[in-house]
Parts: structure tokens; C-alpha cells; sequence
């Protein structure tokens, strides 16, 4: 080597040594230098591959940087001299550096596939970049797995308040594009899971797999929020940058301050092919312009990959960021997505789409904060410690802060689960939770006791509809027996056994029955014998019975059998059968008792 | 209660898919609400689509549709409310702000004080003018005793006109143990033999019978002092009911007699110690003030006319006695019942009258709580309806009226000519081989 070419190289070496953070003046030097000096190239390449070697992981990007420039602007024959070692240097570096730096670098990478304008290529050879393609493949999927195993357990209330947060942010989205279908979509689904997560219970896979499909969905809106996080990082750094390269400015004389790859996306005059095209403002934020132009280079099925891990990516990052400011709650156990396979089991997503209907402008977000707002308002209050809750004309008359401002939201959203069938507000301690559930589960079975004993317009036979199981008022208690009475037996909600119907039916099952109102009934009131239960009495025919009808020898009426599905035998409901006779239960019961 | 006209209604849902009907949407502010005056002719959906908005203190699910059907009501939007509502015919609503809310609110955190420092909850008292919203601000109270914890306020409704989980001419106690359907003007359901929409609620029921108080003040102080002996006893032995407290709801002041003496005997029995008086009147709040101070101390307070009520007329009273005894027996929209027509022979029924002392002068004050036989005759049953009591139809008159009512019947037809009658009954089976007393409802099915 010449003593010239000693004097650049090692010029060369020591501004590259300078390198230590993102440095646009800094990064076009260096260019400059290499594409005036073509003859060292070689010289240049060891250098900036011993670089990127040796210098603290901290710093590999920058280097990554100058090289990305220098071949974009050099072009040949860098870009040949680069790839041999690219792929073990790109590998080493992305192992060694942060989730930030990764996907910086997996940003690089992708307008490394863009094809150059003067080859019509990619910038590197192609076996070279294939190889940082699959390494990328593979480190996303396990990044993928991680990612999974970190998910939380998912739970109703959990992935409930997931959607919650989702829609939120896509209403917010939906702002911007009003008329976005896909957005608008994707508010029915989530409204639509809403609804089916509170109406059903689902298993532990389900809910793991709506955790993951709403992930999934949402993988791109997250992205859209990444990137606007990403920016607003990008500024900040910008910032330090511009005060740390001050002194070198100054020595240049140059007036470019900042660093390389925001000033190279963020202005699209520069000679420097655009990194992260996708989030530049003027760019629509598609995901799928991130791979436009590069189809021609590699198969399809590769862009897709690539796209996907590149969203689970950012997904990864802006979980783990939220993670880290304490924003988000972590759904432990079930979720919300067998729900969304149900909904979408024979239709693909987009034909939700005619369902779109006007949805509730609520904004889910402002409910959140009211109901924190409102928790942490009456922390520490005591109702039975109030001088101004006295019971006199001043205190009832005049307006109490007090009352207005905290306790009223007791009444309210301090009870943050609101039913969404009758609007019973339930808190957020353990046992509360868990009437909560009990009490939706109690909605459930009542509505399906309604609908089922709702008399049906097309019933085909009289004697069928004579049979259903006909609702009246009850009779009121006398007067001792309401004394004793508890409205607990009405207000239960917890599932019971009914004894009296095992031991009264012939063929000896067991029937899970809830009383009027879902309640349960105590062989304490024996007195107070529901009717419910007496309708619920019934008698299989005998097989020795030629007819299959038999006349109530009190109210004079013909019953008719009914096949019961259940048994699988014909039965007369409402039925007693007393010294071989059979009675309607409730006859008999009414009779005996006013004999009584 | 004279005759009241119902051209075979039979329960049928609200046929609201009408090409007329557009469905509207409504904002109400926070602290506003939105007085439904719905003429009787009209159905009415609503669905809160976000917000906080309730009933008469009854908290309404969001995105759930309720229907509402001969009755006038508030809806009061607790923070900013959206709701959408749909209507058979035009309407137009007015949003107005409700400037007594702030008042229940301390009203209702004052008792709950008083239940959270002792195991023997407020007896509070509500009397007061005519439509100032006694009644409205017993719902309330009761709705956020329930609301703040799983309390069971007792409901005593004392005003033989309303409709509390009774058909009209009753007086009534109800341990209010879960949620009231904000879409029933009669608070909701009684039991009833199968599954209803929201649990439904046991009242001990007294019959007075009639509608005037002052028709027979001494049978309404007996019917009060029976309903007092069993709701003491219930509160002695349900420790829950007990340190929940009674909500009490009264008939309106000018109904009492002028020197309030059966105010103080209501005070009395029922141990009130807490009375909140609805008053517009100066001069009318200083006289019960004055007879009430010497019982019960400083615990009374007055309140203004709440803002929430509508004017009402006799008419609409009426409508709403006669959808009550309908619910009774055949229930409402969510709640299909089936009523029975039982075929009973003129031998099988016993049927006493209290003395309406309006037209019985003769009466002694010894014989006014007496019963008198009633005639079997079309001119007095025919669409009457009767309470059927707990006492044997060969009991005496003393038991009779002595005794807890069952339930009630009515009168579909007399045929004087086979001495038979047809009873619409609310439970299947045969009329209970009871004695039955003659209330002044007439319903025409
Ligand atoms: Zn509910
Ligand atoms: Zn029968």
C-alpha cells in the first residue's frame, strides 16, 4: 500500500471511529471517501467490516448505516466486496443487539431487496441477501413463539377489556379514516365478540385462540401505532443526535446535522433510497407497501412471511413498550377468539361487512378512566364517618361535594362490571366478581326457561299446548308465612337440586331444577310448596296403561301424554300419581291444602 | 273505584315494526332528563346506546331495548346518556335538568349512614301533596338501597291507590331484594309458578278495598295496624330486612284526617323515626311539622316538588289501576301468565263487604270495621273484583277480616238463573274453599 493510500485508509479508520452514534455528517463523509477513492475499496471494506466486528453492539447499527450508504451511492464494486461477509455480519449483529436495533436492521434489510435504480437489482448479490432473509424467517418465528408464550392467560374480563382497548383505538383510528371499511369492520367483530363473550363460556383453548386472533387482527393497527411511537422516538433521538454532533458540525463546516436514516426517510429528495417508506407521512400507512416494488425477487410466499413476522415484530415491540410503561393489563387465562371462529366459521372476515350497522359512538376509553377516576374518589371514605351525611334539613338541601362528586360513585362506576341484560352493577372484589358470574349464568338459564316454556304459535295440537308448562301468579303468602319468609330463596342465584322432583317421578333421574326465579326452595318453608315445583312433578306412563290420556279427577280436564326427550318415554306433566290415581300436581296440591 | 273500562286487552307485545316508526336518537345531558309523557295509546322502545341513564333509580342496561306502554316516566341521564327510541306514533321529547337529584342523593347517603352505623336501619316515612313524587322518590331510595349493597329495604306502600306489586286497593309490604323493572308501573313482578326476566318479589298484601280512605278510616287504620304486626315480626326475625330499613310510602296529606291523627298513629305502629315531607305548601309543612316534631324530634326534612314529576289527571290513575289488576293476572309482555276460569256454584262462596261509611252513615264507630254479607246477584258481582283470604268460607266475620289475603279473583259472569258464577283465578285449580270480601275494583275484560 502506497503511503497515500495509508494516509485515506487510515483517515478513513479514524472518522469511522467516530461513529459512535447516528451521525448523518458523519455517514456522508465516509461516503464521500469511498466513492472517491474506489482503488481502496477493498481497504475500505475490511475497515468497515472490522467495525462492525469489534465496536460495542451499541454502535454495529451506525456502521451497518455507512455501509448501506456507501453501496447505495457507490454501488459496485462494494456491493460485491460487502456481500461476501454480509450475512455472518448481519446475523452476529442482529443476535447481539436490542429488539429496537433488530428491527432497524430488518428495515434495512428490506431496502436492500428494493431493486436499485441503476442495476434494476437488489443491492446485494442475491444468495447473500437470501441467506439474511431465512436467518430473519426463522429468528421472527422463534421471536413469535416467545412472543405467545409471553401472551397472558387469557380470561373474559381480561380479553372484555382488550376489546375494549382495541376498539378504542380503532374508533380513533376510524377518525382519520372515516371511511374505512375495514376499520368499520373490524369494530362490528369486536362488538360482536363483545357480546358473545358475555352471553357464553367458552374453554381455555377458545380463549387462548380469540387471544391470538384479535392479536392477529390487529396486528396492523398496532403497527399504525407503532410507527407513530417510532416517530415520535425518532424525534427525540433526533434530538440528542443534533446536540452530540454539534462539535463536528462545527468542525466541517457542514450545516447537515441529524442522523441517517431519519433525514434519509424523512425527506425524499435525498439520494438515499427511503428505509422505512411505510412510515413516512406522506406514504399511505399500508403495510403492503413496505414490499411494493421487490415481488419480482423473491416468491410470494416469502413476502407474506416476511410481512407477517415483520407485523408480529412490531407487535412484539409495542407490547413490550406498553408492557413496560404499565400499560397494559395482562389477560391471564381465557380470551375472546373461538367466539370470532364462530362468527366468521363459514364466511370469510370481509363478509361481516353487510352486518355493519351503525355501532354504539361509545367511547369505551372514557369509560375506563371515569371508572378509575370514580375507584379512586372514594378510596378511603367511610359513609358512617360523614358529619355533612347527617340526617337534617341543611345537610339534605344544600349541595355536598362530597356526596356529588365521591360517593355517588358508589352508586355507579365503582361497580365497574355493569350486566349488560338488566344493568345490575357488580365491583371488582373476588366474591363480588363471583356473583357477577353467577348472576350472568343465572341470565342464562332463566332465558332459556322462558324460551322454552313460551307457548308456541304453531303448536300442532291442543292437547300439546295444554301441556306446556303454563305460568301463573302465585297465590301470596299468609301472613306467618311471609314473617318467615326469606327473599334469599328468591334472590339466590346458585343452581339446586329439586328432591322433590327425583323422589316423586318414577323412573328415578335426577333433574336440575331452578325455582321461580332461579332461586332454591328450603325444606324449611315447607309450608310455602312452589308451584313451580308441582308443574315440574310428572308421571311416565305405565306400559300397563291402554289409554294415553287420563281426566284429572278434580278440574275435570283431560291430560294428554307428552314424549319426553330426555327419558325418551311418554310422561304426563304436572301429574301426581296418589293410590293409583292420577292428579294434576297442582289440583291436588291445591285441594289438599285448603282440606288442610 | 268505579268501573273501569278494558276492551278485552289481552297482553300483546309491542308491534313496533311499523314502516311509520323511525327510530330517533337522543342526548341527555348529565343532571337532565327526559319526562316521558306517553299517552296511553302509545308503545315506546328505548336503547341507551351510551352513558349512565335510569328509570326512577333503576340503572338501565346499555344496548339493551326496553319497552315501555301506558305510563309516564323519567328517564334521568346520571352522566351524559345517547339513547336511541322508537315510537308508534309522534312524539316529542323535551329534555329539561332535574334540580332535585342532588337532594336524593343526600337523602339516600344520610340512611345509608344510618345503616351503616347500626343493625336497625332508617324507618323513613314519605308523605306529602298530591303528585309531588312520593312515590317516585320511594322507588328511587329503594332502587339505590339495593344498588350501593345487597340490602333488602322493606317497601311499605300505604296508599291504597298505587299499584305496588298488588292490584290497586291494597296495602302492601315488600322486601325490595333485587333489581325493579324499570319498565313496570307497578314496580315489577309478584311470584309467579316459572322463570321471569328478573327475580320477582314476595309482598304481604292487605286489602282495603276501596278507594277513598276516608270512605272507612277505621278499617284503613286496622288494615294498617295487621300490616304493621307482621312487618315488625319480619324485621325481628330477618336480620337483613331489619338493618336494611323500611321506605315508607303514604297517601297524599289531604287524604288524612285534619287534625293528622292517623299520620301519628301510621308514625306510631310502624315505628317510623325518619320522615321526609314533599311540601310546597308553607302553611300546610308547619302544621305537620308541628304534629310530627313531638314524635319524632328534628328527623324530618322537607324536600321541594321533585322535578322529575308529570301531571297527571284521574284518567291516567285509572289506567294505570287497571293495567295493574291485568298484570295480576295475566302478566305483562315478558311475563305471559295464564289465568283460570273456574266454574263455581253459588254454595260454594261466601262473600263479605267492608262498610263504605260514604254512603253507610248509619254505622256506628263500633261497627265500622264490621263486614257485612254480600248477595249473590249479578247487579253487585258482575266484573267485581274479590280478595280471597286465607280464612275458611265457614269462618266468622271477625276471622275473615282478620285474615291474610291469598290472592284475588274476578268476576266474569253470574248466571243468577243455575246460581253459578265464572272466576277468573290466577293460579289453576278450583276456587279455594275460602271466604272472599268485595272490593270496589270493577274490571271489564
Ligand atoms: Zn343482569
Ligand atoms: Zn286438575
Amino acid at each position: 500500500m502506497d503511503p497515500e493510500a495509508e494516509r485515506i485508509v487510515k483517515d478513513f479508520t479514524s472518522i469511522l471511529e467516530e461513529l459512535t452514534f447516528n451521525s448523518r455528517p458523519i455517514i456522508t463523509t465516509i461516503t464521500k471517501i469511498a466513492e472517491e477513492n474506489i482503488s481502496y475499496s477493498q481497504y475500505f471494506v475490511d475497515a468497515l467490516e472490522n467495525r462492525i466486528d469489534k465496536c460495542v453492539p451499541g454502535q454495529k447499527l451506525y456502521a451497518f448505516y455507512a455501509v448501506d450508504s456507501i453501496c447505495k451511492n457507490a454501488g459496485s464494486p462494494y456491493t460485491i466486496y460487502f456481500s461476501r461477509n454480509l450475512f455472518s455480519l448481519y446475523k452476529k449483529t442482529y443476535l447481539l443487539v436490542d429488539n429496537n436495533t433488530r428491527s432497524k436492521l430488518i428495515n434495512m434489510f428490506k431496502t436492500w431487496m428494493t431493486p436499485n435504480e441503476a442495476t434494476g437489482g437488489p443491492l446485494f448479490e442475491g444468495a447473500a441477501l437470501e441467506r439474511i432473509e431465512k436467518f430473519l424467517i426463522k429468528a421472527s418465528a422463534l421471536h413469535q413463539k416467545n412472543f405467545q408464550l409471553k401472551l397472558p392467560t387469557p380470561t373474559v374480563p381480561l380479553l372484555l377489556r382488550d376489546i375494549d382497548k382495541l376498539t378504542v383505538l380503532t374508533n380513533e383510528r376510524l377518525r382519520n379514516l372515516p371511511n374505512d371499511e375495514k376499520l368499520l369492520m373490524k369494530l362490528n367483530v369486536l362488538s360482536q365478540l363483545k357480546q358473545s363473550l358475555q352471553r357464553e363460556k367458552l374453554s381455555q383453548d377458545a380463549l387462548r385462540q380469540v387471544q391470538l386472533q384479535l392479536k392477529q387482527i390487529f396486528a396492523q393497527d398496532q403497527k399504525v401505532i407503532q410507527d407513530s411511537v417510532r416517530r415520535q422516538q425518532q424525534q427525540n433521538e433526533q434530538g440528542e443526535s443534533k446536540q452530540s454532533s454539534k462539535d463536528h458540525t462545527m468542525e466541517n463546516g457542514s450545516k447537515e446535522t441529524g442522523s441517517y436514516n431519519n433525514n434519509v426517510h424523512s425527506e425524499s429528495s435525498t439520494p438515499f433510497s427511503p428505509l422505512f417508506s411505510s412510515s413516512s407521512g406522506s406514504t399511505p400507512p399500508v403495510s403492503s407497501t413496505l414490499f411494493g416494488n421487490i415481488s419480482s425477487f423473491l416468491p410470494a410466499q416469502n413476502f407474506a412471511e416476511i410481512e407477517r413476522s415483520n407485523k408480529i415484530s412490531s407487535l412484539n415491540k409495542l407490547y413490550e413498550s406498553l408492557n413496560e410503561e404499565g400499560l397494559l393489563y395482562e389477560p391471564p387465562k381465557e380470551s375472546v377468539v373461538t367466539l370470532y371462529n364462530k362468527l366468521n366459521k363459514d364466511s370469510e372476515l370481509s363478509s361481516i361487512n353487510d352486518t355493519v350497522k351503525n355501532l354504539p359512538p361509545i367511547s369505551t376509553l372514557q369509560n375506563i378512566l371515569f371508572d378509575c377516576k370514580a375507584y379512586f374518589s372514594t378510596v378511603n371514605i367511610n359513609v358512617s364517618n360523614i358529619p355533612s351525611l347527617q340526617f337534617n334539613q341543611q345537610n339534605i338541601a344544600n349541595k355536598n361535594p362530597l356526596v356529588t362528586n365521591s360517593l355517588i360513585n358508589l352508586l355507579y362506576r365503582v361497580k365497574s362490571n355493569k350486566c349488560s341484560t338488566c344493568g345490575k352493577r357488580f365491583g371488582n372484589a373476588p366474591e363480588e366478581k363471583k356473583l357477577y358470574n353467577e348472576h350472568l349464568d343465572w341470565h342464562f338459564r332463566i332465558n332459556n326457561r322462558i324460551k322454552g316454556s313460551s307457548v308456541s304459535s304453531t303448536s300442532a295440537s291442543l292437547a300439546a299446548a295444554a301441556n306446556k308448562n303454563i305460568q301463573s301468579r302465585n297465590w301470596y303468602l299468609s301472613a306467618l308465612e311471609w314473617i318467615n319468609f326469606k327473599d334469599d330463596f328468591i334472590v339466590s342465584t346458585k343452581e339446586v337440586v329439586d328432591e322433590d322432583r327425583q323422589t316423586n317421578s318414577q323412573n328415578n333421574r335426577a333433574g336440575i331444577v331452578t325455582l321461580p326465579s332461579g332461586g332454591k326452595i328450603s325444606s324449611a318453608t315447607g309450608s310455602n310448596v312452589s308451584e313451580e315445583s308441582l308443574y315440574n312433578k310428572f308421571v311416565a306412563v305405565p306400559e300397563s296403561s291402554v289409554d294415553m290420556t287420563f281426566k284429572c279427577p278434580i278440574c275435570k280436564d283431560v291430560v294428554s301424554s307428552v314424549y319426553d326427550e330426555e327419558s325418551g318415554e311418554w310422561i304426563w306433566k304436572n301429574t301426581v300419581s296418589i293410590d293409583g290415581k292420577y292428579f294434576h300436581a297442582t289440583c291436588y296440591h291445591e285441594t289438599s291444602k285448603n282440606s288442610r | 273505584m268505579s268501573l273501569l273500562p278494558g276492551i278485552n286487552e289481552a297482553t300483546e307485545p309491542l308491534e313496533l315494526v311499523n314502516d311509520s316508526n323511525e327510530v330517533h336518537s337522543l342526548a341527555i345531558p348529565i343532571g337532565s332528563q327526559w319526562k316521558v309523557d306517553l299517552p296511553s295509546d302509545f308503545k315506546l322502545a328505548i336503547t341507551i346506546k351510551s352513558g349512565i341513564a335510569e328509570v326512577l333509580g333503576t340503572e338501565l342496561a346499555n344496548d339493551t331495548e326496553y319497552h315501555f306502554q301506558n305510563w309516564k316516566f323519567t328517564v334521568f341521564a346520571v352522566e351524559d346518556v345517547e339513547l336511541s327510541w322508537k315510537c308508534t306514533q309522534s312524539l316529542q321529547p323535551k329534555i329539561e335538568s332535574n334540580n332535585t337529584a342532588s337532594q336524593i342523593y343526600n337523602l339516600h347517603f344520610a340512611l345509608e349512614k344510618v345503616r351503616n352505623s347500626s343493625f336497625y336501619g332508617p324507618k323513613v316515612l314519605i308523605i306529602g301533596e298530591r303528585n309531588s313524587g312520593k312515590t317516585s322518590l320511594c322507588r328511587i331510595l329503594s332502587s339505590y338501597t339495593i344498588k350501593f349493597k345487597s340490602y333488602q329495604p322493606l317497601l311499605i306502600n300505604l296508599d291504597p291507590n298505587e299499584s305496588i306489586f298488588s292490584p290497586p286497593g291494597c296495602l302492601t309490604a315488600t322486601p325490595i331484594s333485587d333489581l325493579l323493572d324499570p319498565q313496570s308501573p307497578s314496580w315489577g313482578q309478584s311470584m309467579t309458578s316459572g322463570a321471569t326476566a328478573l327475580h320477582s318479589k314476595q309482598p304481604y298484601v292487605e286489602n282495603f278495598g276501596m278507594e277513598k280512605i276516608s270512605s272507612n278510616k277505621q278499617r284503613y287504620m286496622s288494615n294498617i295496624e295487621q300490616l304493621a304486626s307482621a312487618v315488625n315480626k319480619r324485621i325481628t326475625s330477618d336480620a337483613l330486612v331489619q338493618r336494611s330499613g323500611c321506605i315508607i310510602d303514604s297517601p297524599s296529606l289531604d287524604q288524612y284526617d285534619d287534625n293528622l291523627d292517623d299520620l301519628e298513629q301510621i308514625i306510631q305502629r310502624l315505628n317510623v323515626n325518619m320522615v321526609v315531607i314533599i311540601c310546597d305548601d308553607d302553611g300546610l309543612y308547619q302544621k305537620v311539622n308541628n304534629r310530627v316534631k313531638p314524635i319524632i324530634g328534628d328527623l324530618m326534612i322537607r324536600l321541594p316538588k321533585l322535578s322529575g314529576v308529570i301531571e297527571t289527571d284521574d284518567v291516567y290513575k285509572r289506567s294505570l289501576q287497571r293495567s295493574a289488576i291485568r298484570e295480576y293476572f295475566y302478566g305483562n309482555i315478558q311475563t305471559v301468565l295464564s289465568p283460570f276460569t273456574a266454574g263455581v256454584d253459588y254454595n260454594e262462596l261466601t262473600i263479605w263487604a267492608p262498610r263504605d261509611l260514604t254512603y253507610d252513615t248509619s254505622a256506628g264507630k263500633d261497627e265500622a270495621l264490621e263486614l257485612l254479607p254480600v248477595t249473590l246477584e249479578a247487579s253487585t258481582l258482575q266484573h267485581a273484583i274479590i280478595a280471597i283470604t286465607y280464612a275458611d268460607k265457614n269462618a266468622n266475620k271477625e276471622e275473615v277480616s282478620k285474615a291474610s289475603i291469598m290472592g284475588f279473583g274476578l268476576i266474569t259472569e253470574v248466571n243468577e238463573k243455575r246460581q253459578k258464577m265464572r272466576i277468573l283465578l290466577p293460579v289453576p285449580g278450583r276456587f279455594p274453599h275460602n271466604a272472599a270480601i268485595l272490593t270496589s275494583s270493577r274490571y271489564l275484560e
